[in-house]
């Protein structure tokens, strides 16, 4: 008995040194792990955008436009002078939302593609949910992020989808609605992955290799 | 004036118009683009292949759509980017928006549209290529190695996290085709170990957006790594000097332990060891010599089937040097040949005496004794087979003379029949008669000197050496091939064990019998029969084989003592004597000397003079019988 106690009073004590020496991951390692996060995941959709199209007959293809991304209406900077003048927790609470909004259209797309008509279409089935689980990790580790910016970088636009379940009856609008869809989502990515590198170098001012 | 006009110009138009006529004019073909690429995602430009231009002049025209509205836009720039390009500049340029671009070729018959393109400039980035590149050669820890460095391309804006850059850098060496391949990351530093000294290197460095197209290749940076020859050549000398050295001290040590590798590796092959056996014979080929040499005349015995059977290998038994003569060989070589080796023969003439160390005490059937005198007695085995061979008077003279006086005579080997030791009363006189033969016929064991002519001596020769101390005694007929009849008692082996100086008491016997050596059992045992007495003693048996043991100088054998003495009595009897061969025995008296196997120090046996009486220690039964001659002059008498 005197051994146990002994042994958890150890076991305290070192859990409890642990957690006092043991300091907050900082932001910057927090930003690049979250960078190399989106990083992967919008690598991870332009790979499926090259599976998609090599397939995909290159007459006859009417594409949706992509002002019509439910993420269309989130303001975002065009070019590089906007992006540079957005402050860090709106860059942020951008990225977070976009995040965000792809949830649900992220499942749509993994349902989808269990029964799309491609010849790749379990690699893509895969990668879809390879993109869901990405999403979910960068989700959380950017929630952690914002409670350490700021108020500001809590807001998270509401960018609902509205596309429903269904993505098309026939074949061929089922491949247009699914390729429009990551196409989106492809660029959405690239956004979110612009912004916290953005918010990388910009924390990352003890270390100015990484930018 | 008008009309010369207008006829100029005719004829003008007529010399135009065969080179017009040719061509076919037709709208432009359609043009295509090619490309665009985006620097550092705040510019781009697009570049477009014209098609056939239908032989009229055509113009190219770009325009774009942006995704979020219907207003096209011509190209701003046609020529910043060179031909057939369209440059966007900073102000034109939108990130996050599809721009749709079209390409017209216009001429004079009409226009052709190019396919619209959409372009996403985020995802035709194409940086620049490194700058500032530069390479040197460092060292470390004496290895010379390259560091690499660059700087990011210029227009791209790295710092503000804008443009997020990887770089790779290629390797090789002037000489080579193929380059080698290194992913520097995002740092703008690298070391190239592993460099030959002495070689000229080529590197390059290229850089890629996290999302986009890699850049060109630098420009070449050429290094050349200075000579670090000393420094491999300084361990090469070291290593070569280390292994010569281990080199020299292997071949030390094999040619120091050459000798016993080589037996280890090559062990000698046996030769042949056959005792007598002249190898040179074999040299020489004849299978008929050797063959010859092989056989003995006599051997196997016939008399007996049992001869075969003898396995005994060596008998040792001393004989006197004189003694060997006399083999002679009167003795009819009936019984069991029993081959006793003479260890060393003395110059006593034959008649054995106590400090003789023909006086036998071995075991004769001990075949590990034989064996272990065997080296030694068959160099003079040897010696003594081929005297043999020469003849026997010859043989018997330098035995005579000493001459077989073995080196070793002080060595007191005594060997004997163990029977002779037993208190059987029997005694035999056990002369072995050398055979020519190559094995143990060698051993001659002279029983008695004078065989052939004392054979009416009453104390004869108990030792079973051949004494040969008179030329006379060498027979003709003993010749080579004799055979020797030991005429033993019983068990030889049992005969050793017994010490006690009683040992000459067989009662039963009164008179002298003998028995013959049947065979030797595989135990060393000397198995023995009855003689049918045909001892008819007389003096005359000098010159016949003397067929009677009892014609034969016998020595009563006391007994053994402690130390393997061999306690002789002087047999009383004198009836058998016959007064030539007493003289004979009183002309040999001189030379006594003992000997005892055992020890090389001379004991006392029994000792008496030839002339002396027996002793009072010595009232033993006539049965045991002992070289008179060796038993005089004793000193410790």
């Amino acid at each position: 008995m005197a051994h146990r106690k002994t042994n958890g009073s150890k076991i305290f004590m070192t859990v409890l040194y642990m957690v006092a020496a043991c300091r907050a991951v900082a932001i910057n390692d927090l930003l690049d792990r979250a960078s190399e996060r989106s990083d992967i995941m919008h690598s991870l959709s332009t790979t499926l955008s090259h599976d998609l199209d090599s397939q995909f007959p290159p007459i006859g293809r009417v594409m949706p436009r992509p002002s019509m991304c439910h993420t269309a209406s989130l303001q975002t900077p065009i070019d590089k002078y906007q992006a540079l003048q957005v402050s860090e927790s709106d860059l942020l609470s951008l990225a977070r939302s976009l995040l965000q909004a792809w949830e649900d259209p992220l499942a749509v797309l993994s349902t989808s593609a269990n029964t799309l008509p491609h010849p790749a279409q379990s690699s893509i089935s895969n990668k879809i949910q390879e993109l869901q689980e990405h999403s979910k990790n960068l989700g959380d580790g950017l929630d952690i992020l914002s409670g350490k910016m700021g108020p500001a970088a809590q807001t998270i636009a509401s960018l609902p989808y509205r596309g429903g379940n269904d993505i098309g009856d026939d074949r061929i609008s089922k491949l247009i609605n699914f390729n429009f869809l990551l196409s989106c989502f492809r660029r959405d990515s690239h956004k979110i992955d612009s912004f916290l590198k953005i918010l990388r170098c910009r924390a990352a001012k003890m270390q100015p290799e990484m930018c | 004036m008008m009309k010369k006009a207008v006829e100029v110009i005719l004829l003008l138009l007529l010399f135009f118009t065969p080179h017009t006529m040719g061509k076919r004019y037709s709208p432009p073909g359609k043009p295509a683009l090619t490309r665009c690429r985006s620097p550092e995602k705040e510019t781009f430009t697009c570049w477009w292949e014209p098609g056939s231009d239908g032989g009229l002049p055509t113009t190219h025209a770009l325009y774009y759509r942006k995704e979020s509205s219907e207003k096209v836009y011509e190209c701003p720039d046609y020529h910043t980017a060179g031909e057939n390009s369209c440059f966007f500049n900073k102000n034109d340029t939108s990130i996050w928006i599809n721009y749709n671009i079209t390409v017209v070729a216009t001429n004079t018959l009409g226009s052709a549209f190019s396919d619209p393109v959409d372009v996403d400039v985020v995802y035709i980035v194409k940086p620049n290529p490194p700058e500032k590149q530069t390479v040197t050669v460092m060292e470390d820890k004496g290895w010379p190695f390259l560091r690499v460095s660059w700087e990011p391309p210029q227009k791209a804006d790295t710092r503000s996290g804008w443009i997020t850059l990887i770089y790779e850098l290629r390797v090789k060496l002037e000489e080579e085709n193929e380059w080698e391949m290194h992913l520097a990351g995002h740092q703008k530093t690298f070391n190239i170990f592993s460099v030959q000294s002495g070689g000229k290197y080529l590197v390059e460095v290229r850089c890629k957006p996290d999302h986009g197209f890699w850049s060109e290749w630098s420009s070449t940076s050429y290094i050349k790594v200075p000579d670090y020859f000393h420094r491999e050549k300084s361990v090469w000398i070291l290593l070569t000097i280390f292994s010569a050295f281990i080199f020299l001290i292997l071949t030390w040590l094999l040619h120091m332990n050459s000798r016993s590798l080589k037996n280890c590796i090559l062990p000698p092959v046996p030769g042949p060891k056959i005792k007598g056996f002249d190898k040179q014979l074999l040299k020489n080929g004849k299978s008929d010599e050797i063959f010859s040499a092989l056989m003995v005349s006599n051997f196997p015995p016939t008399t007996s089937s049992n001869y075969e059977d003898f396995l005994v290998e060596y008998l040792e038994v001393y004989v006197p040097m004189e003694q060997e003569l006399m083999q002679e060989e009167s003795k009819d070589l009936h019984g069991g040949s029993l081959k006793c080796e003479r260890s060393t023969s003395d110059s006593d003439s034959g008649r054995g005496s106590c400090d003789s160390h023909t006086l036998l005490m071995d075991k004769c059937g001990e075949a590990k004794e034989e064996g272990r005198h065997t080296d030694r007695e068959s160099g003079r085995r040897l010696t003594e087979a081929q005297r043999h061979q020469k003849g026997w008077e010859e043989d018997t003279l330098t035995y005579a003379h000493g001459d077989m006086v073995s080196p070793d005579m002080s060595n007191g080997r005594v060997k004997t029949w163990p029977s002779v030791f037993s208190p059987l009363p029997r005694y035999s006189s056990n002369p072995l008669d050398e055979q020519s033969s190559l094995e143990m016929a060698k051993q001659h064991c002279l029983s008695q000197p004078g065989h052939s002519t004392k054979e009416a001596l009453g104390p004869s020769n108990w030792d079973l050496c051949l004494g040969n101390k008179q030329p006379h005694l060498l027979h003709p007929q003993t010749q080579v091939g004799r055979q020797l009849q030991a005429h033993s008692e019983v068990n030889i082996s049992s005969i050793g064990r017994k010490q006690a100086p009683a040992g000459l008491q067989s009662p039963a016997l009164r008179s002298t019998e003998y028995v013959e050596v049947q065979r030797v059992n595989k135990e060393d045992l000397v198995l023995l029969q009855p003689v049918v007495n045909a001892a008819t003693t007389g003096c005359g048996r000098i010159e016949g084989y003397p067929p009677m043991p009892k014609e034969k100088d016998y020595s009563k054998v006391k007994g053994v003592d402690s130390d393997n003495m061999l306690l002789l009595q002087r047999e009383v009897m004198e009836e058998d004597w016959c007064p030539g061969v007493d003289q004979e025995i009183n002309g040999v008296t001189g030379n006594c000397y003992t000997s005892s196997t055992v020890s090389n120090t001379h004991k006392p046996t029994a000792c008496i003079h030839t002339a002396i009486p027996v002793q009072a220690n010595m009232a033993l039964a006539m049965n045991g019988y002992v070289d008179t001659a060796t038993m005089c002059t004793l000193p410790t008498c």
